[in-house]
């Protein structure tokens, strides 16, 4: 919308899917796991229960979004078809291994959340397709993680970066280790050789400062009005410690 | 330009009306309705200045299409006074000196007004939260904060 006023944005046509009634809602069930309509507002889900209970991250990335009036307006299927790389829910759903339920004019493909970004603000859907909603499954009971996002203004702004973990531990070593970067490369990106090393290490503090070098290796960041690229790396380094660190002092929800 | 009929409820008034499909909700408000209380500022959703009630929800309506409105109800600052006297959230921001230049005010009162529905006594904190997305570039926002606290108290007591 802001784009198209600002000339940025040259649709030929305008199909308003909003009146589509079943793709905005929530169901869960704890076999199922979350199936989230693409066009549910940050509103909705910040006001709904399965996912305070069940899907606390993706609540704390909801929060972070905007302000009020565009909480209200801004749904979760937006924010991930606009594919920016700083998208806020993006880490999030990425750490909780979303998939993206995808209908087209002859068939419904699923696919991981990592496959629908393809670059600025690029997706994979084809032409003739739309993102209906998101199917997201039930977390480990024993896991636990957090959403940190860096911005010199607490509403209204986009992360600098932001990094979401979501972890288990067992007998004093890491078990499961996810972590998503935002804002640090063409697309979010999970920070897979952070993940890799992490698993089985003894929880300590070289541990998690080693798992966010590896992070830092694998962000390709750049440089533009908002920070350089170095600022990001040292931001990646630093919210990643502190993102695996909150994870663990939290409670198993 | 392409048009569409639309039905919108304004301040307890329906109207029907036929909209080029560009035309935001803000247009519709300021140019068809002629109510001017709604301010246009930033016009890409950034400030607050043109906040309007739609279905309970405080919105920004220079970013809602009108065609997006339809069969919709909406509180302009017009609708909040009754029979001629101010609603106590405007008295409250006049009696804290919560209005300097103005041109934010009536946004910051909409979203107020929001908030004040849905959550009757909210904290400092919720209230701050609820304004993030209305700028006040006289920056007068510790008053405003007052404004609402206070109105918040007197609708209690009103409506216990």
């Amino acid at each position: 919308m802001v784009g198209m006023k600002e000339g940025f944005v040259k649709p030929r046509y305008l199909i308003n899917l909003k009146t589509i009634k079943e793709l905005d809602k929530i169901v869960y069930s704890k076999k199922e796991g979350l199936s989230v309509g693409s066009l549910t507002t940050w509103t909705d889900i910040l006001s709904s229960r399965a996912i305070l209970q069940y899907y606390p991250i993706l609540r704390e990335a909801a929060s972070l979004i905007g302000c009020h009036q565009i909480r209200n307006r801004g749904t979760i299927g937006g924010n991930i078809c606009h594919a920016s790389p700083s998208a806020d829910s993006a880490p999030a759903l990425m750490v909780y291994g979303a998939q993206c339920v995808i209908s087209g004019s002859r068939r419904e493909r699923v696919i991981p959340i990592e496959e629908i970004f393809c670059g600025v603000q690029k997706t994979s859907l084809k032409p003739e397709e739309i993102l209906t909603g998101f199917r997201i499954p039930t977390p480990d009971p024993k896991s636990k993680g957090c959403y940190l996002k860096f911005s010199p203004r607490k509403a209204m702004d986009l992360p600098i970066v932001g990094v979401a973990a979501l972890i288990r531990t067992a007998n004093g070593t890491f078990e499961g280790v996810r972590i998503a970067l935002g804002a640090v490369a063409p697309t979010p990106i999970r920070a897979r050789r952070a993940e890799k090393f992490l698993v089985g290490k003894p929880i300590n503090d070289e541990s998690i400062r080693k798992a966010a070098e590896e992070a830092v290796n694998e962000s390709k960041p750049i440089t533009d009005w908002r920070a350089s690229r170095e600022y990001r790396l040292g931001l990646v380094r630093e919210l990643t410690c502190q993102a695996i660190t909150q994870s663990l002092q939290k409670d198993i929800p | 330009m392409k048009r569409s009929k639309i039905k919108i409820k304004v301040n307890s008034e329906w109207h029907e009306l036929t909209v080029p499909n560009q035309k935001t909700l803000l247009e519709v408000i300021r140019g068809d309705l002629h109510l001017t209380g709604t301010k246009r500022m930033c016009d890409t959703g950034e400030c607050g200045s043109c906040t309007v009630i739609m279905d309970g929800r405080a919105v920004n309506s220079c970013i809602v299409l009108a065609v997006e409105a339809n069969g919709k109800k909406i509180t302009t600052i017009e609708g909040l006074s009754q029979i001629g006297k101010l609603h106590p959230i405007q008295e409250e921001f006049v009696a804290k000196g919560a209005i300097q230049c103005g041109f934010c005010t009536p946004g910051m009162i909409m979203t107020a007004k929001a908030l004040l529905d849905q959550k009757p006594a909210p904290t400092e904190h919720e209230v701050k939260t609820a304004i993030a997305g209305n700028l006040c570039r006289c920056t007068g926002y510790i008053r405003i904060v007052n404004a609402i606290l206070s109105a918040a108290e007197r609708l209690r007591s009103i409506q216990p």
